[in-house]
């Protein structure tokens, strides 16, 4: 805040030595302190015309408003070597407005692009309130409240281990309640700020606190996505497979334009793409594919598109330009790290096959085609690789594949023992359907779980996922709130 | 750096026309470079790329299942995805991994046009598809190269390309060596070696003290394998041999610990039903098997027995069943008491194709 109003004196008066006077700046807390104290050089050029007197005291005085936020933090400090949490104290605007204030208002987000602060700060206070559901802010702070209790205890370093324990948790808390503060407090003071800026007619204050609060809005929806990726195999990458359902070429054809697509939204994403098996249709599109994702948290996102995806639309393979319903199902395998447990495979177990045993093989025959395909005997469980270049190479793949669904076997078997986690991976039966592309007579791709909608469906088949995918994952937060 | 001096050389003969088929004198043999280890040197528009790329798979489609039906060839399916290779191998690698840069090509549907980076130029990718489509020639001759397990071995006309049936015995080296690890240290052959695909296969799962000579009576054969042997930088521990199966390998009689061999098994007769890339493209003299097709796996089997140290493992490859028992039969009757815990392994398509055994 000081440091906004002093690059503002800055850009006005450019000949003042500027580092010299931050560091000024920033070992004086009291605001009041430093407009008394300001060097001679600058109490002369305050009089410059260009500079009202008016506008400097209300500078002034806006600065003294931000001082009591700034009071505010550093009363954290205090109340925490003394471990209370008064910091349960809602943070407002100069004028009352809150974060749960911004949200109930109900402003229009737009995109991005569109300068417009209150759609920026809905969008903030929006992630700030995901990152808390994700916290379970409420249950945060009266577990705060009582380690705090306990750290007052002064008996409670009479057992060394159990105070360790509990200051550390009281630590961890601490870090996750000041980071939400810190970014409560940064929005409602962009807030005032832009107010004032409107309120004064600048319109240079209010350009740069627009950017301010563009910048905040790209790095808080970062912070929201980490908390929206926390589960365990999240960060993990994953197999996107595609199937075609029903109906011939036309759902063939559909199974394809779906793997485009996640093709696309990998490719945008800077993850890695790998075709591992694909098995074409006989006139277009193909019966069922299956791609690698390579990536940080690709399969936290992709996860979401696990389900039946609907298409409408006139079929360019029917003569007679009827409209036609194709269905396409996606699964998501998370790739497990090193670090998980997975499951052991017995090559006793194993049945693995050429794909195309052509004839009497050997010397006989020299063909491109390595295609490998392992069957796990005791779970019936198969996978086909045949993208590689060599039988080799192809085996290989196709094993990291088998191990993988093995390995979401089991994940699902145990979630069925700890029933916490059945939210998790639903079955991909062919009555799950999840999204409708529909591209006449009208034109949306419409999310049924989430009820978030587009209307450029061209956008969506080239991979513009993002919104459906964050909408789903957000939505499913409020769900494993409901859940005890 | 020998290797680097050595490819430095040969790229500077790379001008030489790669379609020239003649057979060159023994002394002045240089391998052909495959593709894609060449300097991208020619700048074509993606566009023009993009154009190529719809004439190929035109040319491709047009092949529809009708070589799959005259002598089991490749269907369009499988040649698309030769296309994708080729292309593969074809562009420059502008990062790290060679397939973000083909996957940037591939995935760029912004209808702009970008300058791309070739290794060849695009008049050699139309007459090379062509000669794929037309002459039936092989990819692996296309492109010159094979991937066999994790292996890109270089591969031109005058040479096998190693099959994916042979990277089995690498698999059954690599159990022997675990259970006696001793054979893990000695010096082991490769004989009728081609491009030392198992040469190479084998020494990668060696200790350091291991050795492995690898012989091929064809000079294209040697200088290709020699090649293969120096980019994977085991030209230490590797040593490529030029002569007739175990004739350069008189000074190591009674010293190897193991021997592999994918000799030529294919009966005489079946050569001329043979698949077009096999019987038009690929040397008759890695083939043909005699007669019956037995005449080498004989050979290798008398001389296995006269080379190995008492202990000492080999693992030929064979044409299937019939000659696999045969060779068993042979083993313990006619030569009886030369080998033991002789064994037939089966390929991933359940034909038996290796006879295993150790010498007694």
């Amino acid at each position: 805040m000081s440091y906004l109003i002093v690059k503002r004196s800055c850009n006005r008066f450019s000949h003042l030595d500027f580092s010299k006077f931050q560091n000024f700046l920033s070992l004086n807390q009291n605001h009041k302190v430093l407009v008394s104290g300001l060097p001679s050089v600058l109490t002369k050029t305050i009089k410059n015309p260009s500079w009202s007197y008016f506008s400097v005291s209300k500078y002034h005085k806006f600065s003294h408003l931000s001082g009591k936020d700034k009071v505010l933090a550093s009363g954290f400090g205090v109340l925490k070597s003394l471990f209370s949490t008064q910091a349960a104290v809602e943070l407002s605007t100069s004028d009352g407005l809150t974060i749960d204030g911004i949200v109930a208002s109900n402003w229009t987000i737009l995109d991005e692009s569109e300068s417009d602060w209150k759609s920026h700060a809905a969008a903030i206070a929006q992630s700030i309130q995901v990152i808390k559901r994700r916290l379970q802010w409420k249950k945060l702070m009266v577990r705060l409240d009582l380690l705090s209790a306990q750290l007052n205890n002064p008996d409670l370093w009479d057992d060394p281990v159990h105070a360790g324990k509990i200051s550390r948790e009281h630590g961890s808390l601490m870090a996750k309640m000041k980071e939400v503060k810190a970014l409560e407090r940064e929005l409602l003071e962009h807030i005032d700020m832009i107010k004032l800026a409107r309120e004064e007619d600048d319109t240079e204050l209010e350009s740069e606190t627009l950017k301010a609060l563009l910048w905040m809005r790209r790095n808080s929806n970062e912070k929201e996505l980490e908390a929206l990726l926390s589960g365990e195999q999240d960060s993990c990458s994953c197999y996107i497979e595609v199937q075609g359902g029903a109906g011939g070429t036309e759902s063939m054809d559909w199974a394809k334009m779906v793997m485009q697509m996640y093709k696309s939204w990998a490719q945008h994403h800077g993850y890695g793409v790998t075709v591992v098996d694909e098995m074409p249709g006989e006139i277009a599109g193909i019966k069922r594919a299956t791609i690698k994702v390579d990536g940080e948290y690709a399969f936290g996102y992709a996860k979401a598109e696990v389900g039946v995806h609907r298409l409408v639309r006139i079929s360019p393979f029917d003569s007679g330009k009827r409209r036609h319903t194709s269905f396409a199902a996606v699964a998501v395998i998370p790739i497990l790290g090193d670090g998980s447990t997975r499951v052991q495979i017995n090559e006793s177990d194993l049945r693995i096959e050429r794909f195309r045993a052509g004839g009497a093989g050997g010397q006989h025959v020299n063909t491109t085609e390595s295609a490998v395909r392992i069957v796990h005997i005791p779970s019936g469980i198969t996978a086909t690789c045949q993208n590689e270049r060599s039988q080799h190479m192809n085996k290989a793949s196709a094993m990291a594949v088998l191990q993988s669904r093995l390995d979401q076997l089991e994940m699902a078997r145990q979630a069925q023992i700890n029933a916490q986690h059945t939210q998790s991976l639903t079955d991909i039966g062919w009555g799950n359907q999840i999204r409708s592309y529909v591209l006449h007579p009208y034109r949306m791709v419409k999310d049924l779980r989430t009820n978030y909608e587009v209307s450029d469906p061209d956008s969506v088949l080239e991979g513009e996922i993002d919104g459906f995918i964050l909408s789903y994952l957000s939505a499913s937060l409020d769900k494993d709130k409901d859940c005890p | 750096m020998k290797l680097g001096l050595s490819r430095a050389c040969l790229y500077s003969c790379s001008c030489a026309p790669i379609f020239s088929s003649s057979m060159p004198s023994l002394t002045t043999i240089k391998p052909k470079i495959p593709v894609f280890l060449r300097p991208p040197t020619y700048l074509v528009t993606s566009l023009d790329l993009q154009k190529w790329h719809g004439w190929a798979k035109n040319l491709a489609s047009s092949v529809g299942s009708s070589l799959v039906e005259s002598d089991n060839g490749p269907d369009s399916t499988l040649l698309c995805r030769e296309i994708n290779w080729l292309l593969e191998d074809s562009l420059e690698n502008r990062s790290s991994s060679s397939r973000f840069s083909f996957s940037q090509y591939k995935y760029d549907t912004s209808g702009k046009n970008e300058s791309v980076m070739l290794r060849i130029s695009l008049d050699d990718l139309y007459q090379l598809w062509k000669q794929r489509i037309e002459e039936r020639r092989p990819f692996q001759y296309i492109v010159g190269c094979e991937h066999w397990r994790d292996l890109v071995l270089s591969v031109q006309e005058g040479v096998l390309i190693p099959r994916p049936e042979t990277e089995l015995i690498v698999d059954l080296v690599h159990d022997v060596v675990s259970n006696y690890e001793e054979l893990g240290q000695g010096m082991w052959a490769d004989v009728g070696t081609g491009s030392g695909a198992i040469a190479i296969g084998i020494r990668r799962i060696f200790g350091s003290y291991a050795r492995v000579i690898a012989t091929d009576l064809s000079p294209v054969a040697v200088s290709v394998a020699t090649f293969n042997v120096q980019r994977y930088g085991l030209q230490d521990v590797i040593e490529v041999r030029q002569g007739s199966w175990f004739e350069p390998l008189k000074d190591v009689e009674g010293q190897l610990v193991g021997i592999v061999s994918n000799p030529p098994y294919i009966p005489s007769d079946n050569i001329s039903g043979l698949q077009a890339e096999v019987g038009r493209h690929e040397p008759r003299v890695a083939l043909d098997g005699g007669a019956s097709g037995m005449d080498y796996l004989l050979h290798l089997c008398n001389g296995a027995a006269a080379m190995l140290k008492p202990g000492g493992f080999f693992a030929f490859e064979t044409n299937g069943e019939k000659q696999c028992e045969f060779l068993i039969d042979y083993m313990q009757n006619d030569i009886a008491g030369s080998f033991c815990n002789l064994n037939i392994v089966s390929d991933f398509a359940g034909i038996q194709r290796f006879v295993t055994g150790f010498r007694q």
